[in-house]
C-alpha cells in the first residue's frame, strides 16, 4: 500500500517532462508570498511583475515559474529544488526572507543554478565564498553605517536601541552596536522586544530615562506606528529617531505625519534619487498598484531585469554565472556590480540612502551626492 | 506471520525507492519530509494515541534535537551521532520537567500547560545567546564517516530507520503490558488508578519515549537542511501539524499517522507549489490565459493556506476517527 | 522612573485582554470547548471597526453598536454550522475544527484584505494626558478601558439576572443536568458561542485605535485569552477580568524592571504556576476541571 502509494505520487511529480531548452528563458523567483512576511512578500511580487512587464516591452521573452516558500526554510529549500530539477530554470531570484535565502544560498553551488537574492539582509548570505550567489541589496550593516555617517557630523554622545526580536533586528543591531562604540557613543538603553505587542510604552519610558541623544529602532510594519505613536504619547523625544529600513520606510508610516515627521531611516531605494529610471518606477507603481513602492519592490524589479536580461542572452546556467560575475548594470538602484571586497563574494556593493520623512514625503539626505534636501536635526515634535 | 511478510515487503519498497527513482533531489525531498512527518506523529502517537495524552507541545522535542545537535556540531565539531544521543538526552530532560507539570493535569488544562511549556522553551531560545537567538543557527558543513550529507540518501535513510523503530515501539507496546496500561490510562485514568497501575509513571514513560524519537527526528532535520531557528522547529504550527496528521490518519492506530504524513505532506506541498493548477494547464484541460488559469496561477497560489483550512475542517467534520477510522466502521 | 506609569499603562492594557478573555472563558464553561479561533474573531472585530471608520465614518467607539450585533450573529451561525456538529467529539478534534476555522478565516482576510496593515487613526489615537506628574494616560486605551468595564458589568447582571443567563449558568455548571431540567443546551451552546464572539470583536475593535490591523493580527492575543482564563478558572467572567489586568500588569512590570523579551516567559510560568497550585483558578470553583 505505502510504496504503491509513493510510486503514484512519485510518478505523479515526474508526469510531466522537463523542457530544457525551451524558446522563452525560463526564471525561478521564490518569494514570501503567504506566511508572516507576506506584506514585504507582496511588494516583491509586484516589483518583479512591472519588471517582467518592461521586459517583454522589449522583446524580452521570459516564462516566470513563481514558488511561495511561506517563510519556511524548509519550503525555500523545496521550492528551489523543484526549480532546479523538474522545471529547469537556468537562474532563480529571491528568497525574501534571510533564513530561507541563507538555505538556498547554500545549497546553489551543487545545483550550478545561479541564485540572485534581491533583498535579504543577513550578511553571512554571501560571506560563505558561494560561487552562485549574488545579492543585489546591501546588507545589515550598511543600514546602521549610513545612519551613523548622516548623523556624524552633530556629534552625538549616547545611544539606546530599541527593537525587534527577530533575525534582521538583532543582526542589525549588532552591528550597529560596532559602529557606535567606533564614533565612540555610549550605549545608554538596550530595549528587545517581541513582535506584534500592543504595549511598548514600559520599554519606551526607560529609554526616555536614559535621555539618549539617539534613538536606533529596527521594527517591522505597523510596529512601527505603533512604536513612534506611544513615543510621543510618554513623551520620548531625542535628538534623533534612526530607523533601520522596514517599518520605517513605508509610505504608510510617512503618512502619519503627527507621529513620523523628522523621522530618519536607512533605505537601499527612494523614488528621489537621481538613479535612472527611479523617478519613472515610482510614478509607475503607484498608478499600477494604487500605492508608493518600497525599496523591497525596487529591488525585485531590478533584480528580476538583471537576471532576465543576463540569462536571455547566456541561455545556460554556468554562462549566466559568469556573465553575472562580469557584468555591471545601471538602473533604478544605480550602478550595479557584483564584486568580491571586504569577505563579501558576488556581492553588489550598493550605497544605501538616508531619508527623512519631512511635510508627510519621505526626502533623501544623505549621502550629499544623491539628496537635494538636508538633514533636519535635532528632532523636534 | 502474514504481517511480517506484508511488512517486510513494504520495508524493503521503503529501502529499494531511491534506486528506483534515481537521485531527483526534489522527490527524494518530499520523501524526506513525508518520511519525517509519519514518524514525528508516530512518536506523537504513543502518548496521544495510546495514552490518551493529547500533547500540543512536540515542537519543544523536536527543537531540543534540533538545536543540541546544531549547537555541538557547530560549536565543536563533534560526530553528528553523539550528538544526537545529547539531544536525547536533552529532550528527555525536558520531557521529564514537562511530565512533573502536566501529569498532575487533564483535558484543557493539560493540553493548555504543554503549550505553556513549548512556549517557554521556544521563548528562552529566541533570547538566550549561545542559541542563536533570533539569527538561527547555520550549518555550512558536516561530515560522518565518509557519506555524502550534501546528497539526500543518507537523510532518507535516516527518516526511515527512526520511522521503522518507532512503528515497531509501537506495534510492541500495543501488545505488552505497558500498553495495555496506557490504554487502560486513556479510557478512565481513575479507573486505571484505582486497579493499582501507577498512572504518572507509565504517562511519564510514554512521554519519554515519545520525546526521544521526537528528538531524533528534530536533529536529523537540523543536519539535513543545515539552518534551524525557533520558527522552523520550535513553533506551535509544528505541535499543530504533527497532530493533525495523526488525527487525519486515525488517532490510536499503528498506521494511522504514517497514512496522514502520506497523504497530507504530498497534499501540501501540491497547493503550495501550484501543481494542481499547472497540471490542469499543461494537460492542456484549461486555458493558461483564461479566467480559470488566470485564478488557478494567481489567486489560488495564494489561498493554499485556506485550502489546507477547508481540508481540515471537513475531516474533521465527516472524518473524525480519520481514515483508518473509516475503514473500521465498514468491516 | 515612576512605578505608576507601568502600573497605569498595564491595568489599561489589562482591559483589553481581560475583555478577550471572558469571550473565551464563557465558551470555555459553557460548551467546554478551547477555542483556538478566537484570535481571528478578534481580528474580524478590527476590520469591522476598520471599515465602518473609513467607509461610514463612524467612530470606532461608536461602531461598537453595530459590530456587536453582526459578530454575534457570526458566531451563533458558526456554532450552529460547525462546532456543536463537534461538541461530543474528543478535546483535540474540537481543537483541530477551531484551529482550521481561524486558518479559513485569517487567510480569506489575507485574500480579501491583503496582508498591508491597515492603520485606523482617529483624532486621539496618540493622544494622552498627564493626572499625575510625568505619569502619561493614553487617552484612547482609558476608553477602551472604560467601555470593557461597563460591558464586564453588563454581561454580569445578564448572566445572573435574566432568564436566558441563568439557563446558560446552569449549561455551564453541568449540561446534562440542565438538559434534564428542560434547558435547550444546543440553543445555549449557539448563544454562547455567540457571545464569546461578539466579546472577541469588541475587544478588537477597542484595541483597534491603538494597535493595527493585519489578518493576523488576533493571534498575539490567542495565547494571552488562554492563559487568561485559566487564571481566572475556566467560566468565570469576573476571574477573566482580574486575570485580564493581572497579566497586563504583570507584563508591563517585567518589561519595566526585568527585561522586555523575557515578560512573555513570565506570563507563562505564572500561568504554570498557577495550574499547578491553584488549577481550579483564582476565582474558579473546585473541582469545576
Amino acid at each position: 500500500m505505502k510504496n504503491k502509494f509513493v510510486s503514484i505520487v512519485a510518478a505523479a511529480l515526474l508526469a510531466f517532462p522537463m523542457l530544457a531548452h525551451a524558446a522563452p528563458v525560463k526564471i525561478g523567483f521564490i518569494n514570501s508570498i503567504t506566511g508572516k512576511e507576506a506584506q514585504i512578500g507582496e511588494n516583491l511580487t509586484n516589483g518583479a511583475a512591472m519588471a517582467i512587464e518592461d521586459l517583454k516591452a522589449k522583446g524580452i521573452q521570459v516564462e516566470l515559474v513563481k514558488e511561495d516558500d511561506g517563510g519556511d526554510p524548509k519550503n525555500a529549500l523545496a521550492a528551489y529544488e523543484k526549480l532546479v530539477t523538474r522545471d529547469a530554470v537556468i537562474g532563480v531570484v529571491g528568497p525574501y526572507t534571510s533564513g530561507c535565502a541563507n538555505v538556498v544560498a547554500s545549497r546553489a553551488d551543487q545545483y550550478q543554478v545561479p541564485l540572485l537574492v534581491p533583498a535579504a539582509a543577513k550578511e553571512e548570505i554571501t560571506m560563505k565564498g558561494y560561487k552562485n550567489v549574488f545579492r543585489l541589496n546591501a546588507p545589515a550593516n550598511v543600514y546602521s553605517q549610513v545612519l551613523m555617517d548622516a548623523v556624524k557630523a552633530f556629534k552625538p554622545k549616547t545611544i539606546a536601541f530599541v527593537y525587534a526580536a527577530t533575525d534582521f533586528g538583532v543582526s542589525t543591531v549588532k552591528t550597529a552596536q560596532e559602529n557606535a562604540a567606533k564614533m565612540g557613543l555610549q550605549e545608554v538603553a538596550n530595549e528587545k522586544y517581541q513582535q506584534g505587542q500592543p504595549d511598548y510604552r514600559p520599554s519606551l519610558s526607560k529609554v526616555k530615562a536614559a535621555n539618549p541623544d539617539l534613538v536606533f529602532l529596527v521594527s517591522y510594519d505597523a510596529d512601527a506606528i505603533l512604536l513612534m505613536r506611544q513615543a510621543k504619547e510618554i513623551g520620548l523625544a531625542p535628538k534623533a529617531f534612526l530607523g533601520a529600513g522596514a517599518g520605517y520606510t513605508t509610505a504608510q508610516f510617512a503618512q502619519q505625519t503627527e507621529i513620523s515627521s523628522l523621522v530618519v531611516s536607512a533605505t537601499q531605494w527612494t523614488d528621489d534619487v537621481n538613479w535612472p529610471g527611479a523617478a519613472d518606477f515610482g510614478r509607475r507603481y503607484k498608478a499600477k498598484y494604487a500605492k508608493e513602492p518600497s525599496y523591497h519592490a525596487a529591488c525585485a524589479y531590478e533584480a528580476m531585469r538583471i537576471m532576465v536580461e543576463t540569462a536571455s542572452k547566456a541561455k545556460t546556467a554556468p554562462k549566466l554565472r559568469a556573465d553575472l560575475k562580469a557584468g555591471s548594470w545601471n538602473g533604478i538602484l544605480g550602478p550595479v556590480k557584483f564584486a568580491d571586497y571586504a569577505g563579501f563574494t558576488n556581492q553588489n556593493n550598493h550605497p544605501m540612502l538616508v531619508q527623512q520623512i519631512q511635510n508627510g514625503k519621505y526626502e533623501t539626505v544623505y549621502p550629499a551626492q544623491f539628496s537635494k534636501k538636508a538633514l533636519v536635526y535635532p528632532f523636534k515634535r | 506471520m502474514k504481517q511480517i511478510a506484508f511488512l517486510s515487503v513494504l520495508a524493503a519498497g521503503a529501502v529499494l525507492l531511491p534506486l528506483v527513482i534515481g537521485e531527483n533531489p526534489y522527490v527524494i525531498g518530499i520523501l524526506i519530509s513525508m518520511l519525517m512527518m509519519a514518524a514525528l506523529s508516530s512518536a506523537w502517537n504513543i502518548l496521544g494515541g495510546y495514552a490518551g495524552q493529547y500533547s500540543f507541545g512536540h515542537a519543544a522535542y523536536f527543537g531540543a534535537g534540533a538545536y543540541t545537535t546544531m549547537i555541538l556540531v557547530t560549536l565543536y565539531n563533534l560526530n553528528p551521532l553523539f550528538c544526537i544521543a545529547v539531544g536525547i538526552v536533552v529532550a528527555s530532560i525536558i520531557a521529564l520537567i514537562t511530565g512533573s507539570i502536566v501529569f498532575r493535569l487533564r483535558g484543557h488544562y493539560f493540553g493548555l500547560a504543554s503549550i505553556a511549556v513549548a512556549e517557554v522553551v521556544r521563548l528562552s531560545v529566541l533570547n538566550f545567546n549561545f542559541t542563536g537567538g533570533a539569527q538561527g543557527i547555520l550549518l555550512t558543513d558536516v561530515a560522518l564517516w565518509n557519506l555524502d550529507l550534501n546528497s539526500k540518501i543518507p537523510f532518507y535513510y535516516g527518516m526511515l530507520l527512526v520511522l521503522v523503530v518507532t512503528l515497531s515501539i509501537t506495534a510492541y507496546l500495543r501488545r505488552s503490558k505497558t500498553g495495555y496500561y496506557l490504554q487502560a490510562i486513556r479510557e478512565d485514568q481513575d479507573a486505571a488508578a484505582s486497579l493499582g497501575i501507577n498512572i504518572y509513571f507509565y504517562k511519564n514513560k510514554a512521554l519519554l519515549l515519545s520525546a526521544a524519537l521526537t528528538s531524533v527526528l528534530g536533529s536529523l532535520y537540523g543536519l539535513y537542511i543545515r539552518f534551524i531557528d525557533t520558527s522552523a522547529v520550535l513553533d506551535l504550527r509544528l505541535s499543530i501539524e504533527i497532530i493533525l496528521t495523526a488525527i487525519i490518519g486515525g488517532v490510536g492506530t499503528l498506521w494511522g499517522p504514517v497514512i496522514g504524513a502520506l497523504l497530507l505532506v504530498p497534499l501540501a506541498e501540491m497547493l503550495r507549489s501550484n501543481l494542481i493548477g499547472d497540471m490542469l494547464i499543461k494537460a492542456g484541460l484549461v486555458s493558461e490565459t483564461s479566467g480559470v488559469g488566470l485564478f488557478l496561477k494567481g489567486s489560488l497560489a495564494n489561498a493554499h493556506v485556506l485550502v489546507y483550512g477547508i481540508i481540515t475542517v471537513l475531516c474533521i467534520l465527516y472524518l473524525p476517527k480519520g481514515i483508518l477510522g473509516l475503514f473500521r466502521r465498514k468491516k | 522612573m515612576s512605578f505608576l506609569q507601568p502600573l497605569i499603562s498595564g491595568i489599561l492594557t489589562g482591559g483589553v485582554y481581560a475583555l478577550a478573555g471572558i469571550g473565551m472563558s464563557l465558551v470555555f464553561g459553557v460548551m467546554n470547548i478551547s477555542n483556538f479561533a478566537h484570535g481571528d474573531l478578534m481580528m474580524l472585530g478590527m476590520y469591522l471597526a476598520f471599515f465602518a471608520f473609513t467607509l461610514l465614518h463612524i467612530d470606532p467607539y461608536i461602531s461598537l453598536v453595530l459590530i456587536i450585533p453582526i459578530s454575534f450573529f457570526f458566531g451563533y451561525m458558526m456554532e450552529r454550522i460547525f462546532i456543536n456538529k463537534v461538541i461530543h467529539h474528543p478535546h483535540q478534534n474540537q481543537i483541530l475544527l477551531t484551529i482550521g476555522l481561524g486558518l479559513i478565516m485569517s487567510n480569506t482576510a489575507l485574500l480579501a484584505f491583503t496582508s498591508d496593515p491597515k492603520i485606523l487613526t482617529t483624532t486621539y489615537s496618540s493622544s494622552a494626558f498627564n493626572p499625575f506628574g510625568d505619569v502619561s494616560v493614553s487617552v484612547p486605551l482609558l476608553l477602551s478601558f472604560l467601555i470593557t468595564c461597563a460591558i464586564t458589568i453588563i454581561l454580569y447582571f445578564f448572566l445572573s439576572k435574566t432568564s436566558t443567563g441563568m439557563a446558560l449558568r446552569a449549561t455551564s455548571q453541568n449540561r446534562e443536568a440542565a438538559q434534564l431540567m428542560g434547558i435547550n443546551v444546543a440553543k445555549m451552546s449557539a448563544i454562547a458561542f455567540g457571545i464569546g464572539t461578539a466579546l472577541a470583536a469588541t475587544a478588537g475593535a477597542l484595541i483597534a485605535p491603538t494597535y493595527y490591523i493585519h489578518p493576523l493580527a488576533g493571534h498575539t492575543f490567542l495565547l494571552k485569552a488562554f492563559t487568561i482564563c485559566v487564571l481566572g478558572g475556566l467560566g468565570s467572567v469576573v476571574g477573566a477580568g482580574v486575570g485580564g489586568i493581572i497579566i497586563g500588569v504583570v507584563e508591563a512590570m517585567s518589561s519595566t524592571y526585568l527585561s522586555s523579551d523575557w515578560k512573555d516567559v513570565i506570563v507563562f510560568v505564572i500561568f504554570l504556576a498557577v495550574l499547578l497550585l491553584r488549577p481550579q483558578g483564582l476565582f474558579g470553583k473546585k473541582g469545576g476541571q
